[in-house]
């Protein structure tokens, strides 16, 4: 579904503050697979999310969406197959818009806006019916101003709209770290039931390695740019957050301790 | 005040009320703070002007005006866009290459439009008064104008534009093609104070180079004023609470220049304006601090 041959990325190419993101991802990720990815600051996680939405640009490498290459296709034009929830709750969706009209954005996402009206009857149904899984009472607040709902509610909402249009591919970076561990906990269950039910190829950017283990069927790590290790299959279901450390530290080299907190914290 | 005077700034109050629109399209909409409209409302103006005067049909020049005004904004929009100049510092290049524009349009400073046909002629054999049918025919241009832009907003296209002001990010994650909106926006916006620019050129019988200057601030305090009044998230409500800050805004300028114990001259103007706006932007957060401070001792 996605595959990233030799994907480098590099900041500020040329200046004294050059940054190699990415050093060369190759990357197989098929149809429905759950992929978490973990790794320290600055390792490239969220670099490689951006990339293959098309928010960065890479420098050298490839990408493709099943067989079409979309290397050059412009961000807007992969909104057609890509959701994206972010890190920040205030980032995926509009605070002086109103939750429906937030929803009908999502709605018409991947499509051109068209000059008919944004929002009917039946759309604010359907995003009742929506709203009202989330179990927060939010289907009787349609029309109230996004900005007035808490960050674990607009965190919520975002996930809806990431569902709304039929997508295969779901980003989540790191979309629970800004809440507390409640709602945190729910808005991962929400992402779970609709993953399940719309079968979506999914990459989940997370700090807490128990997250990277207990969610997904495959958890990459990146360091320096580089993917260091995959697992799946039996490989992983034995693994242990004891284990991932112990890989990590292999992977970044002998003598070389540990020195990202949150990786422990998380854990 | 007179009742001639009552109507003549009734009439500047709804023409005004098109630039409001315009402006709340930047400022609000787009978070695109545009002076060009100084510009482009002159442009308006000498456009239909001029083409009235060599004979062309005043609907047909009204229609070039306002598509010639919708082409400056395109002009900052492309500055900003294209080339990264801060969206201010564009406008304002734009605004000042506009002055000039405008003269050679022209062809001098200002156009008379005694006697020519206008987009009100077709109407003059009516039994109305002609100071009330201007009054009656720029209300419904703007309550026209008004109503097409909110549904324009209703529409997916319309909230496509709101959300890339509201969260650019956000817009681009859902698809959303910033820079057509942004483009689209300040032609609409500075279309809208070019049709302005051409009624008010033909309900007072002139175009003059300067007649755009302060046409901002005067559509900002608009804004301004209809919003601290009408706190609604209708955008009907919205865009015709811009034609209403605008009537109030102008019977408020005229009350101060017609009170005689206050002792203003036309002169004074934009002081008066400056005042106004002044109060217009302090009034809500005062209200507000009025009311948190309130709260507080209420809870004691």
């Amino acid at each position: 579904m996605i595959r990233c041959e030799n994907l480098h990325v590099t900041f500020n190419r040329g200046l004294p503050t050059e940054k190699l993101a990415l050093r060369g991802v190759d990357l197989s990720i098929d149809k429905s697979q759950f992929v978490t990815v973990i790794g320290s600051n600055g390792a490239g996680k969220s670099t490689l999310l951006n990339a293959i939405a098309g928010d960065v640009s890479s420098t050298q490498g490839k990408i493709f969406f099943d067989e079409r290459e979309v290397t050059r296709l412009p961000a807007t034009a992969r909104t057609k197959d890509i959701a994206r929830v972010f890190q920040d709750p205030l980032a995926g969706t509009c605070g002086n818009l109103t939750v429906e009209e937030n929803m009908a954005l999502a709605y018409g996402r991947g499509s051109r806006g068209k000059l008919k009206p944004a929002l009917n009857g039946k759309l604010r149904e359907l995003f009742k019916e929506q709203l009202a899984r989330l179990n927060l009472g939010l289907e009787d607040r349609l029309d109230a101003e996004m900005g007035l709902l808490s960050g674990g509610q607009r965190q919520s909402v975002s996930l809806l709209m990431s569902a709304l249009q039929p997508s295969t591919i779901l980003l989540l970076d790191e979309h629970t770290a800004a809440l507390d561990p409640k709602t945190a906990a729910l808005i991962m269950d929400i992402s779970s039931q609709i993953i399940a039910e719309k079968q979506l190829t999914v990459m989940m950017v997370t700090h807490s390695m128990r997250q990277a283990l207990d969610y997904g069927n495959r958890t990459i790590m990146l360091h320096e740019g580089k993917v260091v290790f995959d697992l799946s299959g039996d490989e992983r279901a034995n693994c242990e957050v004891k284990d991932l450390l112990d890989l990590f530290a292999k992977a970044k080299g002998d003598g070389d301790e540990l020195d990202d907190d949150k990786l422990l914290l998380g854990a | 005040m007179s009742l001639f005077a009552f109507f003549g700034t009734l009439e500047i109050g709804f023409i005004y009320g098109l630039v409001a629109i315009g402006v709340y399209l930047t400022f609000r909409v787009l978070d695109f703070p545009d002076l060009t409209v100084d510009g482009s409302f002159t442009l308006g103006a000498a456009v239909t002007a001029t083409l009235i005067v060599l004979g062309y049909n005043a609907y047909l020049a009204t229609l070039l005006g306002t598509l010639a005004a919708g082409a400056a904004g395109l002009v900052t929009a492309w500055l900003n866009l294209r080339f990264n100049i801060l969206h201010l510092l564009a406008s304002i290049l734009t605004m000042t290459a506009l002055y000039t524009i405008n003269l050679r349009v022209m062809g001098k400073p200002n156009v008379a439009l005694i006697m020519e046909p206008t987009v009100l002629t077709p109407f003059e054999s009516l039994p109305l008064e002609n100071m009330y049918l201007k009054v009656v025919f720029v209300a419904v241009c703007a309550i026209v104008v008004g109503l097409a832009v909110a549904w324009f907003l209703n529409t997916q296209y319309g909230l496509a534009m709101r959300a890339v002001g509201a969260n650019t990010r956000m817009a681009q994650a859902n698809g959303i093609v910033v820079k057509e909106k942004v483009y689209v926006g300040l032609a609409l916006s500075n279309g809208l104070v070019g049709l302005a620019g051409a009624l008010f050129a033909q309900t007072n019988g002139f175009a003059d180079s300067t007649m755009g200057i302060g046409t901002i601030v005067v559509g900002l305090a608009a804004v301004i004023i209809g919003q601290s009044l009408f706190a609604s998230r209708s955008m009907v409500v919205i865009v015709l609470s811009c034609i209403v800050g605008s009537l109030l805004y102008r019977i408020a300028v005229s009350a101060a220049l017609n009170a005689d114990f206050l002792g203003f001259t036309a002169s004074d103007l934009n002081l008066i304006t400056a005042v106004l706006v002044g109060l217009a932007l302090v009034f809500p957060q005062l209200r507000r601090e009025w009311k948190a401070k309130h709260a507080r001792e209420g809870k004691q």
